[in-house]
């Protein structure tokens, strides 16, 4: 990091640019909305007038230092409709979350081959065809308004620079104003606009893509021309990866640091060339060196990955901000085919916020849109558990269970309102094309459905045909009389099924491949169903915060669960799983036919960063994510225990039982231990010993 | 085919040996070091541990066979990073024909032994020469301070040591760090002297003593005294870079 990164970087981590900071209610934007519904202005005109209200009262600063610029001086983005409004609009639609256009990735690419000014032409010669419709011909000019309020912001930027003495930035700024970039300078500063823009026009989770590809012919240029080098080039990187963290604290996501900038490198092409290059690397490097949680990064990798690039991730790993995450191109670009996705847009797949895997440029998809309980629908089955005469009997009234729940969920999301994003839609294929705004739909218009408590189904069925039907040691009525008082009388059963019970995680074939089975019967239930926009339904092995709703009410389980009580996140091991290791936990969780969910969600392991002192273990660490990734498994997310964690595990031993700490030659589960020595690794962890 | 007694099998294995490792830990242990952070593997025999939630049976008996086969579930991982398996302890040589019988059965597997070379000669010969590469634990160079912190004198282990050193078998040398104990720079040269002329000494590992050794004693009704101040940070010495012997802190 030069000094300049890293004094820009100690002023954002201060605050230094909050100052600058002015509400929608000093401003005089707070009663827009008001305006808006006293004009009776369409939506989408809404969203530009809002858009050019708020660039134009936006107050350029230039950060010491600063040579990519725009930082946000407003607080909040407020909304185009009233209160009234949105009460109205939530009884004749449904809403996705917050309702504006979220979770999807742009064509950067696309914008910065072609630069600002070709899209108004663009635009200009659509709106020559006679043919247009009024709802075609206000979206088209919605969108050339929210360009040009684009250009007269960075006009004003430029203005700003000139004023300061800034002539390089100035003359970066003077050229993306219109053109297309041709140097890297220029297309990191068009690309910042576009991106502070999106976040300006109140779209959210703005993924950032395949950086590295759309950035790397701009780099390739400098370096050809001489005009930069390598260690140039990372300077900019990294200050590009800092400006994510500038206004990232007022970027709305459903949790702070849910702000959806994730970015995904390298992956491989129809060719079958591997596309990891010297800007992937920097990439690497530059979040290493920044240490800072955005842009959250995703690393696409496959059977063939040279065992460096697992090396770079580990290191970055040991970093533990919790990525990279790895995503597995031998099984996720034959599972979107598969979902109909044409080959060059399922190999050009990106990750959405999390872990969803979604098309830039032309998918305007909804991966996270619901969730099916698996543990919820095994919880339900017990109420019927003496009238099975067999486990064959029970897992079929599971399985049609699945798929009546995937049909009831498959027609509860219709009427989906979302507001118009005439701004996006100048970054997303064929909306131009097509005079549609984006928020009405894209090339793909899929749904995507998460599936909690996995393994906690997985376990409790195992747990029932071992049990009840083939040891015959519990009996179904026993068991059903167990879990509705939730094991109170009988703590023998809680023990037994708790500790002792069959899990996922351990490598054992029975119990993985009834989770197998589960997964199958879900993305069953999901095949052929379509939602109104004509899209098809994706199931996944994520869970989101969903998997906090669905343990609430949950009674007891056969897995030795006590009723409420947490069920894992994602695609991860039961919490009472007495772990062999990761290694069986990713044998566990690669057998399932992974290809056929792909909706994504990862599975999470957590490890003591201090195996990871040295070169060696780093090492070590790659050849495990290789092994992970040549199994089949399909996306791999690392943390590393933090103070936080810890300190987390020690206040609510419940939701953390399955965390081990190692040191050489020991290890431990951590909430067993006595507090003077919860104490001592929590220093130890703080402390880097 | 004869069992073992076991109290663990640890997945991931980063510091024990080559690649990626599966460390299986042998129950039952000759010496009685003061700082020994796994007390669950001195006694020949499975016994009671009582943890927040429950108390569990710490040891299980498994044939060499089934050992073996849980083993091999994981070549291909092996093959593919360069690691193996390590048997550790406790001492491994206290449940010598099981050691050697598992090791036969892992076939082209690499192994490794962790030992503090306590054990009757002619089995420490046949296991060094059955392993892949040996990690040999030098607590102390002089026989007197290592009767009183460990219980024995190292009269046994220096005489296998010398046979380790002929026998070209290659190996580690693991040397704790305690503070106040033997992190002396006299018992660091003297440690070092021990390992000269030894072409298949691969390096030294100097492994820090860390606050976490105490964490089993009360879960099995033990208290831990161990006789030095453990808040103390050890001194490292490095008295082996010098002799061109490979040097590693952990």
């Amino acid at each position: 990091m030069t000094e300049r990164i890293e004094k820009l970087r100690a002023f954002l981590r201060g605050g230094g640019h909050h100052r600058f900071r002015r509400t929608p209610e000093e401003l005089g934007l707070d009663g827009l909305s008001a305006r808006f519904a006293a004009e009776c202005l369409p939506d989408v005109e809404r969203s530009a007038r809002m858009l050019e209200a708020l660039l134009a009262a936006e107050q350029p600063v230039i950060l010491e230092g600063e040579r990519i610029v725009a930082t946000r001086t407003i607080s909040r983005i407020p909304s185009v409709f009233t209160d009234a409004e949105w009460a109205e609009i939530k009884a004749a639609h449904t809403l996705h979350e917050r309702g504006t256009v979220s979770n999807i990735s742009a064509d950067y690419e696309g914008i910065l081959r072609d630069g600002l000014g070709a899209r108004r032409a663009q635009i200009a010669t659509r709106l020559e065809d006679p043919g247009l419709d009024e709802d075609g011909r206000r979206f088209l000019k919605a969108a050339d308004d929210c360009i040009t309020a684009l250009q007269g912001f960075i006009a004003r930027y430029e203005d700003c620079a000139r004023a300061n003495g800034l002539d390089e930035v100035a003359e970066v700024l003077r050229v993306i104003r219109s053109e297309a970039p041709q140097t890297l300078h220029q297309a990191l500063q068009l690309l910042r606009m576009v991106h502070f823009t999106l976040w300006e026009s109140d779209c959210y989770h703005n993924t950032l893509g395949r950086f590295d590809q759309y950035i790397y012919p701009f780099y390739e240029a400098d370096l050809r021309a001489g005009r930069l080098d390598r260690d140039g080039a990372a300077d900019l990187i990294t200050e590009f990866f800092l400006t994510c963290n500038k206004d990232s604290d007022l970027y709305v996501g459903m949790q702070q640091g849910d702000n959806g900038q994730s970015i995904v490198l390298a992956g491989r092409d129809a060719d079958g060339r591997y596309l990891f290059n010297e800007v992937s690397r920097i990439c690497l490097e530059a979040s290493y060196d920044l240490n800072l949680i955005d842009p959250k990064i995703n690393l696409r990798v496959d059977k063939d990955t040279p065992l460096d690039v697992f090396e770079q991730g580990a290191r970055l790993t040991k970093r533990g901000l919790g990525f990279p995450q790895y995503d597995n191109d031998d099984v996720v670009v034959p599972g979107l085919i598969s979902l109909g996705y044409a080959p060059e847009d399922a190999r050009n797949y990106v990750v959405a916020a999390c872990w969803e895997f979604i098309i830039p440029k032309n998918g305007m998809e909804i991966p996270n849109i619901d969730a099916l309980s698996f543990a919820g629908i095994v919880s339900e089955a017990m109420g019927h558990l003496p009238d099975f005469p067999d486990y064959d009997a029970l897992w079929a009234w599971v399985d049609g269970r699945i798929k009546a729940e995937c049909r009831r969920i498959a027609s509860a999301h219709d009427r989906l309102y979302i507001v118009p994003a005439p701004f996006m839609s100048v970054l997303m294929g064929g909306c131009i094309e097509r005079a549609r705004d984006i928020s009405l739909g894209g090339v793909y218009n899929n749904y995507g459905v998460h599936g909690t408590g996995l393994s906690t189904a997985a376990d409790s069925l195992a747990a029932v045909r071992k049990n009840v039907y083939e040891d015959k040691s519990i009996g179904a009525e026993e068991l059903c009389a167990a879990l509705a008082d939730d094991f109170k009388t009988r703590p023998d059963l809680y023990e037994k099924l708790r500790f002792d019970g069959p899990k996922m995680g351990l490598d054992d074939d029975a119990v993985d491949a009834v989770g197998t089975a589960l997964l199958d019967s879900f993305a069953e239930g999901l095949k052929g169903l379509r939602n109104e926009r004509g899209g098809i339904w994706r199931a996944g092995t994520g869970t989101a915060m969903y998997y906090i709703f669905h343990a609430k009410d949950l009674p007891a389980t056969p897995d030795g669960r006590h009723a409420g009580e947490v069920i894992p996140a994602n695609f991860t091991p039961s919490m009472f799983l007495r772990q062999r290791g990761p290694v069986s936990v990713m044998r566990s969780f690669s057998k399932q036919h992974l290809q056929d969910a792909i909706n994504g969600g990862p599975l999470t392991i957590e490890l003591d960063d201090s195996i990871l002192r040295n070169d060696e273990s780093v090492s070590k660490l790659a050849e495990l994510i290789r092994f992970f990734v040549r199994r089949g498994g399909h996306q791999l997310q690392l943390n590393t225990l933090d103070k936080e964690t810890l300190l987390d595990a020690k206040a609510h031993p419940e939701l953390h039982r399955n965390l081990i700490v190692r040191v050489w030659g020991w290890s431990g589960y951590f909430v067993e231990l006595d507090e003077c020595y919860q104490d001592h690794i929590i220093n130890r962890i703080k402390y880097k010993l | 085919m004869s069992k073992g007694l076991l109290f663990s099998i640890e997945e991931f294995a980063l510091n024990d040996g080559p690649g990626i490792r599966t460390t299986v830990f042998l129950k039952g242990c000759p010496l009685r070091c003061a700082w020994c952070h796994n007390p669950e593997g001195w006694l020949p025999e499975p016994q009671l541990m009582r943890k927040k939630e429950r108390t569990e049976t710490c040891g299980f008996e498994m044939e060499a066979s089934d050992l073996a086969a849980r083993l091999l579930r994981d070549r291909d991982l092996f093959a593919q990073s360069g690691g193996g398996v390590t048997f550790t302890g406790g001492e491994p040589l206290m449940q010598g024909p099981f050691l050697l019988e598992t090791m036969a059965l892992l076939q082209d597997v690499h192994t490794a032994v962790e030992t503090c070379g306590h054990a009757p000669e002619p089995l420490f010969r046949q296991v060094a020469e059955a392993a892949g590469l040996i990690l040999f634990d030098i607590k102390l160079a002089d026989p007197g301070l290592h009767r009183r912190w460990t219980g024995v004198d190292n009269v046994l282990i220096l005489r296998n040591l010398a046979a380790l050193k002929a026998c070209g078998t290659p190996f580690v040398a693991r040397v704790p760090l305690i503070p106040g104990v033997n992190d002396s720079v006299e018992n660091m040269r003297a440690t070092a002297s021990l390992l000269e002329d030894a072409p298949s000494l691969q390096r030294v590992e100097l492994l820090r003593y860390h606050k976490t050794a105490g964490a089993k004693y009360p879960m099995l009704g033990l208290d831990y005294r161990p006789g030095f101040d453990t808040e103390a940070l050890p001194q490292v010495h490095d008295c082996f870079t010098e002799k061109g012997m490979k040097l590693l802190i952990l």
